[in-house]
């Protein structure tokens, strides 16, 4: 299903004399993961400026959820609803005192009921972790936590589609691999999410699409290895090829074998470059509360690793630390690989997930037995 | 692109660059004090024929959208003073138009009515002007000719600092704008307040915090507490002077010569005065 | 025994006296002179508190800060001496940027030091002509995009040649082929003997450039030395808010699921092949072609072709000519070569013997690449 079309759009910015969106055909899918790739001043926010109706194309026109998007004050409210955009630079868009008073700020916006604010900043806080800093004042937060609360404050949207520029920048290692993580419970759950970057090894680990922009022209839409492999369309766009792309293309030119399937983690990578005998995965699911099958599992002798928001958080104030707190997944299906067995903690919604994960896994040569628990 | 961006962008591009700014200041007065002491019409159209040379050759009459709107603004207002002055004559003279419309008593003398055009036609002479010389001098070049002319350096350095910051925290005025346009910032009136607020307050926030880096970042760079000058643009010469004073003379004695030599009662209402 | 270039001793140093703990609590580093060296942490570990005493921006509230083996004064003479010798990059160029244009920005610096008119003259050329922005000289800063703006902060830190240049995540931001191009610059640099330091949380980026990292967690240094031993202790990482470079991570699985030894560590995808590679497999020659001021007439023969370093970039360009690698040249070389292709490599000449360096070192991981004048 199309979630956001757009047909021919091309704007102008006030002055300038070349057109910085020029007669761009995108189709952005439901449950598709997209990215949308580009350099700087390609014209990617510009773009997603049009995905919700604050820039008005000066020709052709913008569908959303199969609707043209209308510009009269009404319309633009229920579409704002529906697309929600967390900038870059979050301290562009906080304008609350307290972190609790930030994230209600869109809902309050929308003239909810008082009651469903709270309801939904209760949610967005827990989502993205920042339960405990609710009544603290915007300022005194750190970098990564303002880019959290940026993201609170698009949750309590509750969009259909979330665009999120640049999700990662700036962000510590860990810190950016938890929000990936909820990107893609967030995806799984059924919110569609576009990621604008310029950040090729993050596209390529993420997106099932991408579309790359080049000076306000779409050059491409398809899959990323169809881009990757035009090594002159890819110079051009002022991007390069991902690391692990490179990396496998050179592997199989070396084995003279073909390049497909495409690893996209380091496990699926590791799978194609090595393999010896596999260590099992216990898969545990956890609700609302750390069960005993839990706390046996951290005091065990097996690697623990967790995947999902309810769980890293419930994990992170119980006594016992789980071995991976980050990439969960990737770290437990690594020990696997190494003969080891591990544990993975897993948020209920996240079953699924896991089980596609571990299913992408058999192409590369690694079936991971497993069992759930919970 | 902010409206204060595309005017420093064509200020910056202008060929009119490199030619001292207080030179041209000099000459642009000069040129609207003629343009006002002298009362021939023809005076307005030399001036407007300078301005439109100096544009043309400074930018290719390129003006920004929102400068040729507030420009036609401005013609427009100059318009109905105009016709306010056509329209209140000395009632001493003999009257060419006398009547009351609505609550306007219309007295219309000869002299009313070219007072009328030669204001207006000094008005827009005027403009091209001061056109020419706004879209060929960047701020940053206007403080350096402050400097120039014994201004106080704290006060050149501070004017330069603003545009720079300001620029910069007007990018971040549009970010916020728009951030806050994706979070139905502005719907109803109550919730504009808010938003309104609470931008003001992101930018002061944020320019303090800038203000605090760039101070180490200054530091870092082995500021001496002065901001030096590679390349100042030119001085005031003496040739400017000379250009200056013989176009006020050539234009003044062209202004007394050609006294009278049009009168635009004639031309609208035929040989009747 | 290597040169000490910086030396501090049980830093301590508080932004206010209500901090319930130090922003630098006993830091006790070293940093050698010539060594390639990344400071590492996460956001707010202290690492911009620790560079900026390096060049006396901070006094330490305890402990003693030594440039050169001597402690540094913090009278305005002293400390305009030490600026003298010591850049920083910040991280926003809008923070360091100052003047109106470009060419302005950059003399800033050389001007504060008094220099005279013709040297400006020929370091704005020198540094703008190294960060790819001549034809940007006259132009407003303000009218600039971030990447160039990073550019031209860059220029302006590398104006007055420092001896050490301290960098704030200096790619962050950038596109991928701008920040291929600000490493290449940053090796000129080491090459040419300026002491380079580079603050990040990049892992990638510190492990594939440093030789030595100094990893800092809430004000505390945790490590200091080689990048291996600490990406091996996989605890010490988890704690410090980073996490294991892919490289050395794909390297220690595929190594441990063959039952081989981890080491030795490559720190690039071509070191990771060539490891693997079986006995006998041909390995690809590199013909190099050093480039000084004209480009050598060397036919390609249809070979794929790399350019490394600005005046291969600037020349190739003027040229008309169509590179295959445009960046991280040296690396899609030795891929090729692992995989059993030629290839030519022009750069810049006084880069030969970095990249010759560089190429020797696949010998380490068991193939000699052979290389062609």
């Amino acid at each position: 299903m199309t979630v956001i079309q757009t047909d021919n759009i091309v704007y102008y910015y006030e002055g300038a004399s070349k057109p910085s969106m020029d007669g761009v055909s995108i189709t952005i899918k439901k449950g598709v993961k997209t990215v949308i790739l580009g350099s700087n001043g390609a014209g990617k926010s510009t773009l997603f400026y049009h995905f919700n109706g604050v820039v008005k194309p000066k020709s052709g026109t913008v569908k959303v959820m199969g609707k043209p998007v209308s510009y009269r004050k009404k319309d633009l409210r229920e579409l704002r609803s529906k697309v929600a955009v967390v900038l870059q630079n979050p301290d562009d868009q906080i304008f609350g005192q307290t972190v609790e008073g930030d994230v209600g700020y869109g809902p309050r916006n929308m003239k909810l009921p008082e009651e469903e604010v709270k309801e939904r900043v209760d949610e967005a806080l827990f989502q993205t972790g920042l339960g405990e800093f609710r009544e603290k004042n915007t300022m005194q937060l750190s970098y990564g936590q303002r880019k959290r609360l940026a993201l609170a404050g698009a949750l309590a949207m509750k969009p259909e589609v979330l665009i999120m520029d640049e999700p990662t920048a700036g962000l510590d290692p860990q810190m950016a691999l938890e929000l990936m993580e909820l990107a893609e419970q967030l995806h799984h759950n059924g919110t569609t999410i576009v990621i604008s970057t310029h950040d090729v090894d993050l596209a390529y680990a993420w997106a099932d699409e991408i579309h790359v922009l080049k000076r306000g022209k779409l050059i491409y839409s398809g899959t990323s290895e169809g881009f990757y492999r035009d090594s002159a369309a890819v110079h051009s766009t002022g991007v390069m090829q991902p690391s692990m792309f490179v990396m496998n293309e050179n592997l199989a030119r070396m084995r003279e074998s073909d390049p497909a399937p495409y690893p996209r983690t380091e496990s699926q990578l590791i799978s194609k470059m090595a393999s010896g005998p596999k260590g099992g995965l216990e898969i545990v699911l956890v609700d609302g509360e750390l069960g005993d099958s839990v706390h046996a599992a951290l005091k065990g002798g097996r690697k623990t690793g967790v995947f999902g928001t309810v769980v890293r958080r419930l994990v992170s104030d119980s006594e016992k630390k789980a071995d991976y707190m980050f990439n969960g997944f990737e770290a437990c299906a690594g020990e696997c690989l190494m003969g080891r067995d591990s544990v993975l903690l897993c948020d209920r919604d996240c079953l699924d997930l896991v089980k596609a994960k571990i299913e992408d896994l058999k192409a590369f040569g690694t079936d991971i037995s497993y069992n759930v628990n919970g | 692109m902010s409206e204060e961006m595309q005017m420093d962008t064509l200020a910056y591009s202008s060929r009119m660059l490199k030619w001292a700014p207080l030179g041209k200041f000099l000459f642009v007065i000069a040129v609207l004090i003629v343009n006002i002491v002298t009362n021939s019409m023809m005076v307005p159209f030399v001036t407007l024929a300078i301005g439109l040379v100096l544009m043309a050759y400074s930018t290719n009459f390129k003006i920004p959208f929102f400068v040729a709107l507030a420009l036609a603004e401005a013609v427009l207002i100059l318009a109905i003073g105009c016709g306010m002055i056509s329209i209140t004559g000395d009632k001493a003279d003999p009257a060419i138009w006398d009547t009351n419309l609505l609550w306007f008593d219309v007295y219309m003398t000869h002299d009313s009515f070219n007072k009328a055009w030669l204001v207006m036609f000094r008005g827009i002479a005027g403009m091209a002007v001061m056109m020419s010389f706004a879209t060929s001098t960047p701020i940053p070049h206007l403080s350096q000719a402050l400097k120039q002319v014994h201004m106080p350096r704290e006060v050149s350095e501070l004017v330069v600092l603003i545009y720079r910051y300001g620029f910069f925290l007007l990018e971040r005025l549009d970010a916020m704008w728009e951030a806050a346009h994706c979070r139905m910032g502005f719907n109803g009136f109550m919730n504009t307040m808010k938003t309104t607020a609470s931008i003001t307050v992101g930018i002061f926030t944020s320019s303090s915090n800038l203000a605090d880096k760039a101070q180490i970042a200054l530091d870092c760079r082995n500021y001496q507490g002065y901001f030096p000058i590679y390349n100042a643009p030119p001085k005031l010469g003496i040739k400017w002077i000379l250009v200056t004073v013989a176009a006020v003379a050539l234009i003044y004695v062209f202004g007394i010569y050609t006294e009278g030599w049009i009168d635009m009662t004639k031309l609208f209402f035929g040989g009747s005065a | 025994m290597k040169e000490c270039i910086f030396e501090t001793e049980n830093l301590v140093y508080s932004y206010s006296t209500k901090q319930a703990k130090p922003s630098l609590d006993n830091v006790s580093v070293e940093i050698h002179k010539g060594v390639r060296t990344a400071i590492l942490g996460a956001n707010g570990a202290g690492k911009s508190t620790l560079f900026y005493h390096f060049n006396g921006i901070f006094k330490p509230v305890s402990g003693t800060v030594k440039y050169m083996g001597k402690p540094l004064e913090y009278t305005r003479e002293a400390l305009t001496e030490l600026r003298n010798d010591i850049s920083v990059v910040v991280q926003n160029p809008d923070e360091q940027i100052f003047s109106a244009t470009v060419e302005e920005d950059i003399a800033f610096g050389p001007m504060n030091m008094g220099m005279e008119r013709d040297e400006i003259e020929r370091r704005i050329q020198e540094s703008l002509f190294k960060v790819g922005m001549e034809e940007y000289r006259e132009r407003p800063t303000i009218q600039l995009s971030y990447g160039q703006r990073k550019r031209v902060a860059l220029a302006g830190a590398l104006a007055i040649s420092p001896k050490v240049l301290i960098l704030d995540e200096p790619t962050a931001g950038l596109d991928p082929q701008m920040s291929q191009e600000v490493i290449e610059l940053v090796e000129q640099l080491c090459e040419a003997g300026t002491t380079v330091i580079i603050s990040t949380h990049d892992v990638d980026l510190a492990y594939a450039w440093a030789e030595e990292i100094h990893v800092l967690i809430h004000g505390d240094l945790v490590y200091s030395g080689e990048p291996e031993p600490f990406f091996d202790d996989h605890e010490k990482v988890a704690m410090t808010g980073l996490v294991m470079p892919h490289t050395f991570s794909v390297n220690s699985s595929v190594q441990r699921i063959c039952g081989r030894e981890v080491a030795p560590y490559p720190r690039t995808n071509s070191q990771i092949l060539c490891k693997m590679l079986p006995e006998g497999s041909r390995i690809g020659k590199i013909r190099l072609v050093p480039v000084e001021d004209s480009l050598p007439d060397v036919p390609a023969e249809g070979l794929p072709t790399g350019i490394y370093g600005a005046i291969t970039r600037r020349l190739f360009r003027a040229a008309g000519r169509e590179p295959d690698y445009h960046f991280n040249a040296i690396e899609y070389c030795l891929m090729d070569a692992v995989g059993g292709k030629d290839s030519v490599l022009f750069c810049d000449a006084p880069m030969k013997d970095r990249v010759l360096e560089v190429i020797g070192r696949m010998e380490a991981f068991g193939k000699k690449v052979e290389v062609v004048m």
